[in-house]
Order: C-alpha cells, then sequence, then structure tokens
C-alpha cells in the first residue's frame, strides 16, 4: 500500500507540475496544445500576485515511477458569483495512471473542499468533458450537479486574435 | 447622452449590487442574489479583490441623469494550465433603457485592451443556452462556443457536499 502526502505546491515544483499537465493534455489527445512554460508558471504561480495554486501529492523516493516522487496535482483559483460571493474554482485534477485507486484523488478533492470551506466559499466548480464518464461519476457520487444540464450554461471563448480586433485603435 | 467608462471604486458597491439584482430579475432569479454590499466591499476593494468591475456611468452636463450608473462588467482573471492567464468576463449588463448606444461594445473593448495590457491569451465566459441575442453579440465579435466544440460542462459542488466532503467538525 502506497503511502502519500499532500502539500502545497513550492516554486521547486513547477517542472513537476509542467510534466503533469502534459500528461493529462496527451490523455486527452491535446498535448501539442501546450504552450505554457516553466517560466509562466514560475511567474504566474510564485510571484507577487498568484494566478492560480497548485496542491501536490508526492510519494516516497523508493515508491516513484522512474525516479518521479510527485505523482499527482491539483490547481486551482478562486473565482466570483455576484449572486452568492467567492467560489473555489477546479481547474486541473490528475493523478498518474499507476497510481490510481489508492485514495490520492478522493484526498485531493477533501483537502480542497475544507479549504474552500475555510476561505468561505459557496461553492466549488469546474468543467468536465461531456464523454469523460468516469470523471462525470467520480464527481456526481460525491454531489455534484451538472450546471450545464440542468441550467443550460454554455462556456464561451474569444481568443487573442479576436480580442486585438476589438481593441481601440 | 454620453457615457464613460471607468474602474469601479468602493462608493459603487450599492449600484452594482443593483445592476447584479436587475440582471438576475431579467433571468426571473433575483430571490437567488444573496450577496450583500457589505461582501461586495470586502470581496472586491480589501487587500485581495475577488473580483473587479469596470462602471459605465451617464454625462449629460444639464441633465439628472448626469453621473447615473447605467452599466457594468464583473471580471477576474483565471488561468489555463495549457496557455496561461485568461480573463473571465462574469457578468456584463447595460440596462435597457440605456441599450443601443454603443456602451456594450464600448465595455467590451475596454476588457479587451485589458486582456492585451496584462498578458491574456483569451476572454472566458458562459452565456445560457437560450439566449440568442447575446449569443449572436459574442459570436459576431468572434466568439467561440466551446460546450458545442469541445464537448465541456459546467459542474458544481455546492456548500452542502462539499462540508460533507470535508473533514467532520470536531464536536
Amino acid at each position: 500500500m502506497a503511502s502519500f502526502i499532500l502539500r502545497k505546491a513550492e516554486p521547486r515544483d513547477v517542472s513537476d507540475i509542467m510534466r503533469l499537465i502534459k500528461e493529462l493534455a496527451k490523455f486527452e489527445e491535446m498535448e501539442e496544445k501546450v504552450v505554457l512554460t516553466e517560466k509562466d508558471l514560475l511567474e504566474d504561480g510564485f510571484g507577487d500576485h498568484p494566478f492560480y495554486h497548485c496542491l501536490v501529492a508526492e510519494v516516497p523516493k523508493l515508491q516513484g515511477s522512474e525516479g518521479y516522487t510527485v505523482i499527482g496535482f491539483a490547481m486551482y483559483y478562486f473565482t466570483y458569483d455576484p449572486w452568492i460571493g467567492k467560489l473555489l474554482y477546479l481547474e486541473d485534477f490528475y493523478v498518474m495512471q499507476e497510481f490510481r485507486g489508492l485514495g490520492i484523488g478522493s484526498k485531493i478533492l477533501k483537502v480542497l473542499s475544507e479549504k474552500a470551506v475555510k476561505t468561505r466559499c459557496s461553492g466549488m466548480h469546474f468543467i468536465v468533458a461531456e464523454n469523460n464518464t468516469k470523471s462525470i461519476e467520480f464527481y456526481k457520487r460525491r454531489g455534484a450537479a451538472d450546471l450545464s444540464s440542468e441550467e443550460g450554461w454554455r462556456l464561451f471563448e474569444i481568443e487573442k486574435d479576436d480580442l486585438l480586433k476589438m481593441t481601440a485603435k | 447622452m454620453e457615457y464613460k467608462l471607468r474602474k469601479a471604486e468602493p462608493r459603487d458597491v450599492s449600484d452594482i449590487l443593483r445592476l447584479v439584482k436587475e440582471l438576475a430579475k431579467y433571468e426571473e432569479m433575483e430571490d437567488q442574489v444573496t450577496l450583500t454590499e457589505k461582501e461586495l466591499l470586502e470581496d472586491g476593494f480589501g487587500d485581495t479583490p475577488f473580483y473587479h468591475c469596470i462602471i459605465a456611468e451617464l454625462q449629460g452636463k444639464n441633465s439628472s441623469d448626469d453621473g447615473k450608473v447605467v452599466g457594468f462588467v464583473m471580471y477576474y482573471f483565471t488561468y489555463d494550465p495549457w496557455v496561461g492567464k485568461q480573463l473571465y468576463l462574469e457578468e456584463f449588463y447595460v440596462m435597457d433603457e440605456y441599450r443601443g448606444m454603443g456602451i456594450g461594445s464600448g465595455l467590451l473593448r475596454h476588457l479587451s485592451d485589458l486582456a492585451m495590457n496584462t498578458r491574456c491569451t483569451g476572454m472566458m465566459f458562459v452565456v445560457a443556452e437560450n439566449n440568442e441575442p447575446s449569443i449572436q453579440f459574442y459570436k459576431l465579435r468572434g466568439a467561440e462556443d466551446l460546450s458545442q466544440e469541445e464537448g465541456w460542462r459546467l459542474f458544481r459542488f455546492s456548500k452542502n457536499s462539499l462540508v460533507k466532503m470535508g473533514t467532520p467538525v470536531e464536536e
């Protein structure tokens, strides 16, 4: 039975975070879309104003896969709902395949839930791909509601090129 | 009727709440707004702002409407692990009687400038699937429906679910 710890990410973790982001993107067949660099992650997460926070899951060195000891992570930040106030937004959530089924994912979600309640958030939001039934079940078992289904919300994006077109000349 | 756009200040929280409630009323959800002016003040103008607002204010030299707050956007910064910082447009509303004057376009342009200045790679927001006028407004400006194109669905854990998942409180 593998033992593991969860802790706040530190600047030295950015290469592991980058590796796990790419692994998750690869699983979604989108690896080439990851243009973020370790430098960006460092500036954006550990500067004066962090734009994201990470929890990392670590196993003792001997158990690590190919020498890695960081084997899972969650990336989150705070958002704001004008009806109810602060929310915790779960952006990325991934545990390496060989370390699943050990309760690491559940523990991460538990720690995030405590964080949300402690910082007086009214809820936790996140998006899931509609064909990712395993994840949908994981979340629904824990009480998550599908707002796209129940309230008809659709996620939109305006990309940089189109933003530039709209900027004042 | 002229208008100007400016960053919201602490004194604007009552107008912000008024407009939030007006928009909620339009969506037939007014009773779901439990946020108070006090929370808006603490959360937006404390040490760590959790949101930012741009206000649209009327300007008319001799008009009784001068200084009236008639529209706003509420936004904050999010993070996409593939591309980095994004600007997230949370709320966007112009009072009915002041539409068609370019205030909405002006607000969106202002946000686009802001996104570019803060090195964001894009702007994201959700729209109700039955809100045709808004969907058209955004699509005209290049917005893509990621729910449609990439199948993303928005989920929520309510506070009750969070408490259930957390460590039980000691008696």
